[in-house]
Formats: C-alpha cells, sequence, structure tokens
C-alpha cells in the first residue's frame, strides 16, 4: 500500500522523505488515484529534470500546483508559471529585462540592513523563534526590490503565507483554505492596484516603475508581476536557512562552516538542495509519452518532486549529508527549463547576506526543541524552530 | 471569440437588476466584455460571476482610464457590485470618458 503524496500531513510529519526514496528505488514513475482523477509521480532527479524542461510534452497551463489538480488554473496562460513557450518567453522577457536593469548587488546593503533587523532581537542566547523572525526574510528582498513602505512589510508577509500554505491552520482564516486563499488573494492583488497607480503617478527606479516603463507591459500585468514575485520570495527564502539550521546546531559543524568564507557560496547551495523549499511542480502531459519506461497518457497530470530529486544518490554522493563543502551540486531547487526561478540570482544574494551576517554575529546555534514543520504538499519548511543564538563575543551583550 | 454565457449558466441566484445610471450602464458594459457574461446585474458579485484577482485588479486599472478617477480597489475588492463601484466612482466625480 502507497502512501498519499497529496496528504498534507504526510509531509508535515518528515515521513515524505522515506515515501520518495521508496519510490526512487522501486516505483519511479508512479500512478496515484483519486479525486480529481489521480496523478502520476516523478521523483528521479532525470526524470523530475525532464518533466520540467520538456514544456513540448508538459504544459503548465492546467496548473502547476498539486492543491489545484482536477480544477482549472484560473492563472492558466494569464501568469508566468502557468503559461508555455512561446507565449511565457514574451511574458517573461520585459520582466527579466526589468530585473536586469539593476545591479542585484545594489540591493546588498538594503538587504544586509533587513537581515540584521531580524537577527538582531535573537542574538541573545534566549529561547528565540527564528521560524517567525524569518517571515520576515522575504520582504527584506522584495521589499527594497518593488519599492515596499517597510511599514507594508509585517502584513504582506502573513498574506504570502496565506497563499502559499492555505491548509496549515496556523495560516487561516476562518479555518477554511479556500476563504483564506480568497481573503489573501484579493489584499495582495489590491495591494498592488493601488502600488501601481502610485508609481504611475510618481516612478522611482524600483522595479515596478521600471516594468510600467517596458511599453508592451500592461499596468494589470505589473501587479501579476508583483505577487509573483512576492510569492517566489516567499516560498524559497526562509526555508533555506531554517531547515539548513539543525544541520549546524552541532557546535563544530556550525564553527567549521562559518570558518570558511570561501565555502559561502557552495554552502547555499547546499542550503538550496537540502530545504527544496518548492517541493513540487506539476504538469499535464500534451500527448501520451513515456517516461523511464512507463507510458503516461495525453491529459494526465504529473507531478515532478523536487525534494526527492534533490535526494537522488544517482546524482548526489551522499544525499543524506549536509556538506556545505558539495561540489558539483546539481540541485533543481529553482526549477529547470524555462520556468527556471526569474529571482535566483537575487534569492541567492539574500541567502549570502543572511549567512554572512549570522556567522559575523552569531557564534553558536542551539536547536531547543523539535522543529514545526509546514502542513503542504507544496511548501517544505517550518511554522516554529526555537533556536539559541549565541551571540559573537563583544556584540549584544 | 469566446461566447458570453448567461447569469444563469453561472447560477446566480439574486434577481437580475438592470442597471440605471448612465456610471452602471458604463460599467456593466466593461464587465460584460471582461467577464464574458451577458448580461450582468448591478447587485451581481464580481467573483461570482467567474471573476478572479488578476481579472479584478486589470478591472480597477481599465476603470481609472474608462472614467478618469481612481477608486480605492479596495471597494471592488470587498464591495464587488456595479452598484457599489458606480456609486463610489460618481462619488470622486467620475464620467465614462
Amino acid at each position: 500500500v502507497s502512501a498519499d503524496l497529496a496528504d498534507p500531513d504526510l509531509h508535515a510529519s518528515g515521513r515524505i522523505q522515506a515515501e520518495w526514496r521508496r519510490l526512487r528505488e522501486s516505483r519511479p514513475v508512479h500512478w496515484q488515484p483519486g479525486p480529481g482523477g489521480g496523478f502520476w509521480s516523478v521523483t528521479r532527479h532525470a526524470d523530475v529534470d525532464r518533466v520540467l524542461r520538456d514544456h513540448a510534452s508538459f504544459t503548465s497551463r492546467r496548473g502547476t500546483l498539486l492543491n489545484l489538480l482536477g480544477r482549472p488554473d484560473p492563472a492558466g496562460g494569464r501568469q508566468l508559471a502557468a503559461t508555455d513557450p512561446p507565449a511565457h518567453d514574451q511574458m517573461r522577457q520585459p520582466l527579466q529585462r526589468a530585473m536586469g536593469l539593476r545591479p542585484a548587488g545594489s540591493l546588498a546593503p538594503a538587504i544586509r540592513a533587513g537581515v540584521r533587523g531580524l537577527l538582531g532581537p535573537g542574538l541573545t542566547g534566549e529561547p528565540f523563534d527564528l521560524a517567525a523572525a524569518l517571515v520576515g526574510l522575504p520582504l527584506v528582498l522584495t521589499g527594497p526590490l518593488l519599492g515596499l513602505p517597510a511599514g507594508d512589510w509585517p502584513s504582506l508577509a502573513r498574506l504570502a503565507l496565506m497563499c502559499s500554505a492555505e491548509d496549515d491552520p496556523r495560516y487561516q482564516v476562518g479555518g477554511d483554505r479556500d476563504a483564506t486563499l480568497r481573503q489573501a488573494h484579493r489584499r495582495l492583488f489590491g495591494y498592488f492596484v493601488e502600488l501601481v497607480r502610485r508609481r504611475t503617478r510618481s516612478p522611482g527606479n524600483d522595479l515596478v516603475s521600471l516594468l510600467l516603463a517596458e511599453p508592451e507591459v500592461a499596468p494589470g500585468t505589473v501587479v501579476a508581476n508583483c505577487y509573483s514575485l512576492l510569492l517566489g520570495a516567499a516560498v524559497t527564502l526562509p526555508n533555506v536557512p531554517l531547515a539548513a539550521v539543525p544541520e549546524l546546531a552541532r557546535p563544530d559543524r556550525y564553527r567549521w562552516w562559518a570558518g570558511r568564507p570561501d565555502l559561502l557560496d557552495t554552502g547555499v547551495e547546499e542550503a538550496l538542495r537540502w530545504a527544496s523549499p518548492a517541493s513540487h511542480f506539476m504538469r499535464h502531459a500534451r500527448h501520451p509519452v513515456e517516461v523511464s519506461g512507463v507510458t503516461i497518457a495525453q491529459g494526465d497530470a504529473v507531478v515532478a518532486w523536487i525534494g526527492s530529486a534533490n535526494r537522488d544518490p544517482a546524482v548526489f554522493t551522499r544525499p543524506e549529508d549536509f556538506d556545505p563543502a558539495r561540489q558539483p551540486n546539481r540541485h533543481l531547487a529553482f526549477g529547470s527549463g524555462h520556468h527556471y526561478c526569474l529571482g535566483s540570482h537575487l534569492a541567492r544574494l539574500t541567502l549570502r547576506v543572511f549567512f554572512g551576517e549570522l556567522f559575523a554575529t552569531c557564534r553558536r546555534i542551539t536547536v531547543l526543541e523539535e522543529p514545526m514543520r509546514v502542513r503542504s504538499t507544496f511548501l517544505s519548511g517550518f511554522t516554529r524552530m526555537m533556536v539559541a543564538l549565541e551571540p559573537t563575543s563583544g556584540r549584544c551583550q | 471569440m469566446t461566447r458570453a454565457v448567461t447569469r444563469e449558466t453561472l447560477g446566480i441566484e439574486g434577481a437580475y437588476a438592470a442597471p440605471g445610471t448612465q456610471t452602471e450602464r458604463a460599467l456593466a458594459e466593461l464587465w460584460s466584455e471582461r467577464l464574458q457574461v451577458r448580461p450582468v446585474g448591478v447587485r451581481d458579485d464580481f467573483f461570482e460571476l467567474g471573476g478572479d484577482s488578476l481579472l479584478a485588479a486589470d478591472l480597477a486599472l481599465a476603470v481609472d482610464l474608462a472614467f478618469g478617477v481612481e477608486v480605492p480597489a479596495a471597494v471592488l475588492f470587498t464591495s464587488p457590485t456595479i452598484a457599489a463601484l458606480a456609486e463610489a466612482i460618481d462619488r470622486a466625480g467620475g464620467a465614462a470618458q
């Protein structure tokens, strides 16, 4: 009997890793029947990479997340993630161009200040909920990027969580996932409409103004892009350091990586692999297609489990070891192919700044109790992680 | 070109309330075009008519251009009817351009 891969509790309990291992070994292309028509799971690195890249065989238009299974994706063809090439590439180009107009490094000082603000209150050695603090990390990046007033950051961070972990009771309103999504979507889109209006009246040098200046980009598309960027950051950023921290909690391991600035970049890549915060993406077969010897029928849903691919021993030596020196590291945490994360360079920058600041200000981390995982099939991460951050001598006495 | 559907097809329960003012008539036309529903009543809920947040954002920004005023986005997102939107446009001194 197979476990139900669409059950958020399987993911929240952490048992999903053992299930993925079993599937990689014995049934790498696995059909699970169920409401909404059932779905295929691919769990090996090569198959996950192929399904994500092969847009000629697998479409994104019919929903890219498992919780949309059996329902039409309202964003199909209208938002980047739910569009196929060539339309996808036409939508993506102006955004990519606008994002390239300012060097990413110019955001570094603002990101550093933001990270200090998040870590500062915890640098006492006293119990500190790192998961709660890092809910603010996405805004440390997207705030300066989009020019959002700092007073708005906390509510935006919360709304983004309501949109990406709507199955978790901690983020629900009214105990109902649909009501949670509805309220969060309406408030976020309403917020970004007002932002677009302000920037239309008085442009700045933020990404929203740069996008509005692109001749072929409609203002409504800028609103949709703001939403995608915020959600993309909200899903990835906090959970990368959070996944790494329990692995670093052994003092010698933490001290070892902290003492090797030359391993900051490879360590960030390893944290991305280890965390795989976007656990999966879904596609639908455009025509009958063979994957590792199994024929997938036209119209069938295929879930590519990134979290599984990133622990595949066919690609990673000792995949269950967290190794900041790992090289090469062909992880798929940012996806693969045309839909490869548009903000990956900004995410990497933010993570490098985060770990750099952590190593500079904290000499030891202790995890005080078993962390609590997000209840979601998509978002792999933590809602609570009580730690003690021991400050480097001379700081925060 | 997709054909517009009717309120009945969507299972809208309230009675049809025809647009009365000039603003309401112009808004009803805008909604029908974007939602592909015809006719739409002034008390119908935008989201029950098949609208979503993405369409609502487009519509809010289209209203800016169509009426020459900016109605707070919260009006469409929290009171999503033509009646409420028309009242806000009229109060702001907007008129179909």
